[in-house]
């Protein structure tokens, strides 16, 4: 069963911590958004493999949108 | 109350994994700079002469004093690096902190005997009197360990005049005695001229048997008449008369235990005037631990070491309040006002070793659709917003009510600037909390735990008031400068970079001074200046942040000028509706 992990508020993504096929850790980093001058990390939700990374560096994301698929 | 305090809301959770891994870097970064904080403090306290050197001369040191006198496990330094004046020796000369004597809670001041005999230096007064209003603010005792030779006399011109120099400190003890404040002194060594003013001027004067006390010595006894200059015969002369004088200096323990009566008492040994204060803290008026309880003390529900890791040390990193908040009061359990408003502040009661204490502390990151309500862009934590401000005040105005002390917390960027948040009143609502603060006249204590900018840093918690602030306290990650080293090049220097480009100038010019500023604000932002120059009167290592909450807390309920009973209580009452 896939699980999205979501953007908790709009902003650009400033790093990506996970690729395609990694397994990884409930609350392990998966990236990091810079918004109002401040960056939020955003963490797994989930442990499990990651199944899909739809943002890369630089892309502007709105709240709520999808940033990464994890299958668990 | 017990259905209230005995057991409140609790709040945190254990770390994850993945915060450890993400943060391990940032708590390395974190324990180093605690590491360079403990060096710079090594190099202050080794000022002057070695231990061994004085213990040589028959004398203890100011440190070796302290441990004697201070209850074991109780010691608080507080302004461990302060030296505004940028003394060489890296120190203002004077050691004090907060410490329990006799299991009572004093403000304790001594002069470093190691260096100069206890000079006098630049910057010592403002030390001093962060030490008088310490203790003026908790209502608590100032003891000294004098031991003063005088004025470092070739810099006098920096400290001996003006309204906070060194003649300020013997005002402010008559002031905390007309309030009622006994200033307690051990005196040792030799207190010429401002060193006799530093003996006289406390309420009791515990004296060792070598020591002495005079409105001048030695050192200004061929000054008086002076006559334009100084040859051979002169000087043989002042030798001849100063051998004679420092035979017999003036003021000893003879004239002013025997004749004048101005010592209390004369030990034959050292720590016997140091059992002497001992003996006169076991008098002071004290209530005792059980007195203001509101519950049985508890340790917090994880650990303080988690701090490390929740705390980051990249400025621009969110992280989560209420986890530093859960590491710091009893049990991690609180009892937050008005959680559904203002959600950029924590507002709430805790408790510190059973006592209570309101704590403020800016939250960090988005804070959801729709906030501020005022504008139509995104609110983020670490800035103040309308709600907030309301927030704040509403809560320190009950807390004076109820004689809470409070206990802020600093990470902010400022308050939201722009002509709709002048609109929403947010000028006149952050001077309304620098009023609200004034009228409560409750002791407070603020933690930096990183960013200290804009009026927000002003407002919150007033670091920069003297009777209402007790201390502020920084740690490896504080940051307080005006605004963003980057922000402030920009501000500086955007219109001149804009005429050097359309006259068809090179930029490098302007950029160099841009960076140049960035990396003087980066400079002088940091907790080490921050130290020295008194922006906060101590770092603190993140796992010893409790301790230093523990004493203010027990130190602000040792001797209330004023109380409000558990049962009178209407804070509490707002928040549970």
């Amino acid at each position: 069963m896939a699980e999205e992990v979501l953007a908790p508020l709009a902003g650009k993504v400033l790093s990506v911590a996970v690729t395609v096929g990694e397994l990884i850790e409930e609350d392990a980093e998966v990236l990091v958004l810079e918004a109002m001058k401040m960056e939020t990390v955003v963490y797994a939700s989930c442990a499990g493999t990651v199944s899909g990374v739809v943002v890369k560096v630089g892309d502007q994301v709105e709240e709520d949108d999808v940033l990464v698929s994890i299958e668990n | 109350m017990k259905p209230y305090f005995e057991r409140m809301v609790s709040f945190g959770k254990g770390l994850k994994p993945g915060r450890i891994t993400r943060l391990a870097s940032s708590a390395d970064a974190l324990r180093g700079v605690e590491g360079e904080i403990d060096e710079a403090g090594g190099r202050a306290a080794a000022a002057g002469l070695s231990t061994e050197q004085v213990n040589k001369r028959g004398s203890m040191t100011v440190y070796q004093r302290l441990q004697y006198l201070v209850d074991e496990g109780t010691w608080h330094p507080l302004h461990s690096l302060y030296n505004p004046l940028a003394n060489k020796e890296g120190t203002t000369n004077v050691v004090d902190g907060l410490g329990k004597i006799e299991g009572r809670w004093a403000v304790v001041i001594g002069f470093d005997n190691k260096f100069m005999a206890g000079a006098w230096v630049p910057g010592q007064s403002e030390n001093i009197l962060r030490a008088t209003d310490l203790a003026s603010r908790l209502n608590i005792p100032l003891v000294w360990l004098v031991n003063c030779s005088g004025a470092k006399l070739p810099e006098q011109e920096k400290f001996y005049a003006n309204r906070r120099g060194a003649g300020t400190p013997f005002f402010r003890h008559a002031e905390l005695e007309q309030a009622g404040i006994p200033v307690l002194a051990g005196i040792y060594g030799t207190n010429p001229a401002g060193g006799g003013y530093q003996s006289i001027s406390p309420t009791i004067l515990l004296a060792h048997q070598d020591a002495n006390m005079a409105v001048g010595g030695v050192g200004i006894v061929s000054g008086m008449a002076p006559k334009g200059g100084f040859d051979e015969t002169m000087v043989e002369a002042l030798i001849e008369q100063t051998r004679q004088f420092s035979a017999r200096p003036p003021g000893g323990t003879d004239t002013h235990y025997e004749g004048t009566g101005f010592f209390t008492r004369v030990c034959e040994e050292e720590t016997g005037v140091l059992d002497g204060l001992k003996e006169y803290m076991r008098a002071v008026p004290a209530y005792g631990a059980e007195f203001f309880r509101a519950a049985k003390p508890k340790p917090p529900a994880f650990p303080a070491d988690d701090l490390y890791h929740l705390l980051p040390v990249n400025q621009r990193e969110v992280y989560d309040f209420d986890e530093v908040l859960a590491r710091l009061v009893d049990g991690s359990e609180r009892l937050e006002f008005r959680p559904d408003y203002g959600p950029e502040v924590f507002t709430g009661i805790c408790k510190i070793d059973g006592r209570l204490v309101g704590c403020i502390g800016n939250r960090q990151g988005y804070l959801g659709k729709g906030y501020p309500e005022y504008a139509d862009y995104p609110g983020i934590g670490g800035k103040l917003y309308r709600q907030g401000l309301v927030k704040m005040n509403e809560f320190v105005t009950l807390c004076g009510r109820d004689r809470l002390p409070v206990v802020w917390f600093q990470d902010t960027s400022g308050i939201d600037v722009g002509e709709v948040a002048e609109k929403a009143e947010l000028l006149g609502l952050g001077q309304s909390l620098v009023y609200t603060i004034q009228q409560t006249d409750v002791p407070m204590m603020l933690v930096v735990l990183r960013k200290g900018t804009a009026a927000a840093h002003y407002i919150m918690g007033g670091p920069t008031a003297n009777r209402h602030n007790a201390f502020t306290l920084g740690t490896p990650a504080t940051e307080i400068a005006v605004m963003h080293g980057e922000t402030a090049a920009v501000a500086t220097y955007t219109r001149r970079a804009t005429k050097e480009h359309d006259a068809g100038r090179p930029l490098g010019p302007v950029i160099d001074k841009m960076n140049e500023l960035v990396e003087g604000y980066r400079d002088t932002s940091r907790p080490l200046y921050c130290a020295r120059q008194g922006f906060v009167d101590e770092v603190v290592k993140l796992n010893h942040l409790r301790r230093y909450l523990q004493a203010f807390a027990g130190a602000a309920y040792q001797n209330p000028t004023s109380i409000c009973p558990l049962h009178h209580m209407l804070l509490p009452r707002v928040i549970k509706g």
